[in-house]
């Protein structure tokens, strides 16, 4: 397991500055100046001359890889001040740290995300199980039926329908809004509660329809067939042998929705106007501020990396089979 | 304040008002369509938005402010803003949100003051008054006020304004304006203090003086009588010499306003609260009713006009800082009377203007039979209709003083949708075939795409073949701006900086400022424009006015280096418990400075 690990964190760690340096020669070496894209009103040759030193684009595209990739590892200074490690550069359009920018957004995605996994892994699983549990009953069809309607449906169609009747319409609820966790648990929850309800409501969907495809799968399986014959009881059966072979294409999927998710939940932000790591990636990219851009790329590409591994990891302890190969 | 120029961010959220502004400028007129009388602004409004502009004296200079009828104190204002400010480095600030902002928490030299019906008179801000010129207006002194401090209680001194002048000179600053600069240094004023005040140095005593702690002369090589309007620019506010950060001032300045920042959370929110240190007895200009602001800088425009319109909860005490209403739900605001009363209209100072690039469209004639073909009522309502704009028959906005509504050399008020037989002729007495090719570059918006069609449109009617070229939004005034850009014509916007010609026809039309990244986008160089810019730069307003005049002529008439398109026009919104609003005609949004709670 440990040689697994290092294994797959070294692996990551080339994959992470194969990603970077693609990036980096990508973006930087597109016939476009920069400079002008900050130079105001009256913007003369010497004022872009200054804003190519201020960004550090008067060099060499070498030399600034070899500075991003050194601030990444230690540091580096810039007129603002000292951007420590990891230093993904300053931004073109604001002058803060990328770094920055993003950890300071991260704890509204991070609260999307938790909060929206909750409910969808809840409400989605369980109507999933239930589905399959009670297959072809009544149950199931307005299970399946409702899961089907509702993944249909989409964050930027629900969001307003939803802020129309409680928040335009009625005044039930305040606009959404993220207030940190740390100062008060219930404004929290409650700022966040319309865009976790929305967002859960599309994945709940998803994860319905594969839990109870797979669980229906995992029931036909030999090996739960068996368990029946021996006379087990049919919920044990059903947790103990189905269900936990119906966990791997459900974590597979899961996995990829988390890294998605902590990269910025786009559609969520936009809709119910939260600035979380993806309004920072839209807004970096309409306004080509590259080194936001690049720092949420690299942001979004250390969780991918990272889920995958964990996903990996999942899959032997929930699979006997993965472990001994 | 060119609306669409500047910094990005601005660009971005202009593009994404212009966006949705094309979206139902296709479908319908937005400015209420039917539904409602059509109450926007007229030119016979926009008489009192070109009055020109008076000089206070210590009188008028001297505060505090005259109340704000029914005004009440407490509470706070939420404020919808789309993106975050360009700037809070005054040094740095140009556009509109940051200059709005700016009036809140910095002052200046000079300020304007505006009356109930919209006259503007520039008076001293912490100066006395607004300057008293000498040796025919080439020497300006200013006194300072006693009292005026930082937020942390620093008196202000001359040293401070020498200060403040002196760090634009210097790398740290690169995206404000810089008239003083230059007037005082020449257009390469770099050179003459490198490394601004940090190293010591100083501008010499003939450019800058500061005899005493109160003094602050300001020498000229020329008469200079736009100075005291140039010193109201957010751009020339006050940076405390002990305060200046450098390079980390723009995320956190020092206020001597009446507002301070107590949070600010970049790209997503700020706070602000009082500033105990301002006292009202020195500012002539600016109110503290309410407690502070809470700004949220990610409320897209559409989100903005719902909130206003349901008027429920927090939405109650809110704004919309510079952004305009939806044109979506335009008819819903202005087709209600209880929303519509909630509303404040005006001309901006932004004129639209189909540019020439006079080193490709060479022939007078090709231009004028373009500029007769271009259907300016129909770009106009890909830009929100009459609440949006209004046809242009010169370069010079509605909000300049000299602005004639008649004229019309276009005959553009006559036949809105353009003289598509007229552009024919000119183009048959020009010499130019059937199916020649005219590059038309615009901005990937969805105002720029709905606008291309209807140009692309009238030009092929033509007979022209038009290759229409989208270039992104972020980089569109950097390709235009490039003087060997490989395009025929392209949509421009500019606004005046102060209510003179002189901030839009020296910087648009001024041949000695034809340079790469520079605004002078279609290159025009004519000497006679030239000379009378030059001339009108020396003079006093109302002589300036007719010089102005007659260049606007030239420049129109003779060059037309630019198709007149369309005026621009604000419409904006705010929550039933905001008192005091109204338009301002100096920031052309809503008076930030006068504004309470009905119920605090």
């Amino acid at each position: 397991m440990l040689q697994f690990l290092i294994r797959r964190l070294t692996g990551a760690v080339v994959i992470m500055f194969l990603v970077g340096a693609f990036t980096f020669f990508l973006f930087y070496t597109v016939p476009q100046d920069f400079a002008a894209l900050s130079c105001g009103k009256n913007c003369s040759p010497e004022n872009l001359a200054v804003i190519r030193e201020n960004l550090g684009l008067d060099k060499p595209i070498t030399t600034q890889f070899w500075e991003f990739i050194t601030g990444i590892v230690a540091g580096r200074d810039f007129p603002q001040g000292h951007c420590s490690a990891p230093c993904l550069g300053v931004s073109f359009d604001s002058g803060e740290f990328v770094w920055d920018s993003i950890i300071d957004r991260f704890p509204l995605t991070l609260s999307l995300t938790v909060g929206g996994l909750v409910i969808f892994l809840i409400l989605g699983l369980g109507s999933g199980l239930l589905a399959a549990w009670k297959r072809g009953t009544a149950t199931d069809k307005i299970v399946s039926g409702a899961s089907i309607v509702l993944s249909s449906f989409q964050i930027y169609l629900l969001g307003p329908i939803v802020l129309g009747l409680l928040v335009y319409s009625t005044g039930i609820m305040e606009f959404p809004k993220y207030h940190n966790f740390t100062d008060n648990p219930g404004t929290w929850a409650l700022g966040m509660l319309i865009p976790w309800v929305v967002m859960a409501t599309i994945f709940t969907a998803q994860y319905t329809r594969m839990s109870r495809s797979t669980m229906i799968e995992q029931l036909q399986e030999e090996h739960v067939r068996t368990a029946r014959a021996k006379g087990m009881k049919q919920r044990y059966v059903f947790f103990r042998y189905a269900w936990r072979g119906s966990l791997i294409p459900i974590v597979t999927i899961l996995g990829m929705d988390l890294s998605s998710l902590l990269s910025g939940a786009v559609v969520t932000e936009f809709t119910f106007d939260l600035a979380g790591i993806g309004r920072l990636a839209v807004d970096s990219s309409l306004t080509k501020d590259l080194p936001v851009t690049m720092g949420v790329m690299l942001f979004g590409a250390f969780f991918i990396l990272l889920l995958n591994i964990l996903v990996d990891l999942v899959y032997a302890y929930i699979d006997p089979r993965v472990r001994l190969s | 304040m060119k609306p669409i120029r500047t910094r990005t961010a601005r660009a971005i959220a202009v593009a994404i008002v212009a966006g949705s502004l094309a979206l139902t400028g296709c479908s319908s007129d937005n400015g209420g369509g039917n539904k409602g009388k059509d109450e926007s602004k007229s030119q016979k409004d926009a008489a009192e938005q070109q009055d020109p502009v008076a000089y206070g004296d210590a009188a008028a200079s001297t505060g505090p402010a005259k109340e704000v009828t029914g005004a009440k104190s407490g509470g706070f204002i939420n404020v919808y803003m789309q993106s975050d400010l360009t700037h809070m480095d005054p040094g740095q600030i140009y556009v509109s949100d940051a200059g709005q902002f700016s009036n809140l928490i910095h002052r200046g030299l000079t300020n304007f003051q505006e009356d109930k019906d919209g006259n503007l008179t520039v008076v001293g801000d912490i100066a006395t008054d607004s300057g008293q010129s000498s040796e025919g207006g080439k020497v300006w002194t200013y006194k300072l006020k006693d009292g005026v401090k930082d937020e942390d209680g620093n008196e202000i001194t001359s040293a401070d304004v020498r200060h403040t002048i002196e760090r634009l000179y210097s790398k740290v600053i690169f995206d404000g304006p810089t008239f003083v600069q230059s007037w005082l240094s020449g257009n390469d004023y770099r050179k003459a203090l490198p490394d601004g005040p940090y190293k010591g140095k100083h501008l010499p005593d003939s450019v800058l003086e500061t005899p005493d702690d109160k003094t602050v002369v300001f020498k000229f090589n020329q008469p200079r009588p736009d100075l005291p309007q140039a010193l109201a620019m957010a751009g020339y506010s006050i940076v405390p010499e002990k305060q200046d950060t450098k390079e980390k001032y723009d995320k956190a300045p020092k206020a001597l306003g009446p507002y301070k920042i107590a949070e600010y959370k970049p790209g997503k929110s700020m706070k602000l609260v009082k500033n105990d240190q301002w006292d009202p007895k020195t500012d002539a200009v600016r109110h503290q009713y309410v407690d502070g602001f809470n700004f949220t800088n990610t409320v897209s425009q559409a989100s903005q006009t719902k909130r206003l319109i349901s008027d429920q909860g927090e939405a109650k005490n809110a704004i919309q800082f510079t952004d305009s209403v939806d044109p979506a739900q335009m008819s819903d605001v202005v087709s209600n009377p209880e929303t519509k009363k909630r509303t404040i209209q005006g001309y901006q100072p932004y004129v639209w203007q189909l540019t020439f690039n006079l080193d490709r469209v060479k022939d007078k004639k090709v231009r004028d039979a373009i500029t007769y073909a271009i259907p300016n009522q129909s770009m106009v309502q890909a830009d929100g209709g009459r609440y949006g704009g209004e046809v242009a028959g010169g370069l010079l906005a509605p909000t300049l003083p000299g602005f004639d509504g008649t004229y019309d050399p276009f005959g553009k008020l006559k036949k809105p949708n353009g003289d598509p037989e007229k552009a024919k002729a000119l183009l048959k007495e020009a010499g130019v075939k059937e199916g020649t090719k005219l590059t038309y570059a615009y901005s990937n918006t969805p105002r720029g795409q709905a606008q291309q069609v209807i140009i692309k449109d009238a030009l092929e009617k033509i007979g022209f073949d038009v290759q229409a070229k989208e270039i992104d939004r972020a980089s569109f005034y950097e390709q235009v701006g490039k003087l060997d850009n490989p395009y025929d014509i392209y949509m421009t916007g500019w606004g005046q900086d102060w209510p003179s010609p002189s901030t839009v026809i020296t910087p648009v039309y001024d041949g000695e400022l034809v340079a790469d990244g520079a605004s002078n986008y279609s290159h025009i160089n004519d000497k006679q424009v030239n000379d009378l810019i030059k001339k009108a730069l020396t003079q006093e307003p109302e002589e300036a006015a007719k010089t102005w005049e007659q260049a606007h002529h030239r420049i129109v008439e003779e060059i037309n280096p630019a198709a007149p398109v369309y005026y621009s026009k604000q419409i904006q919104l705010y929550g039933s418990n905001i008192g005091g609003a109204r338009y301002s005609n100096e920031s052309s949004y809503i008076n930030i400075t006068d504004l309470y709670l009905k119920q605090p």
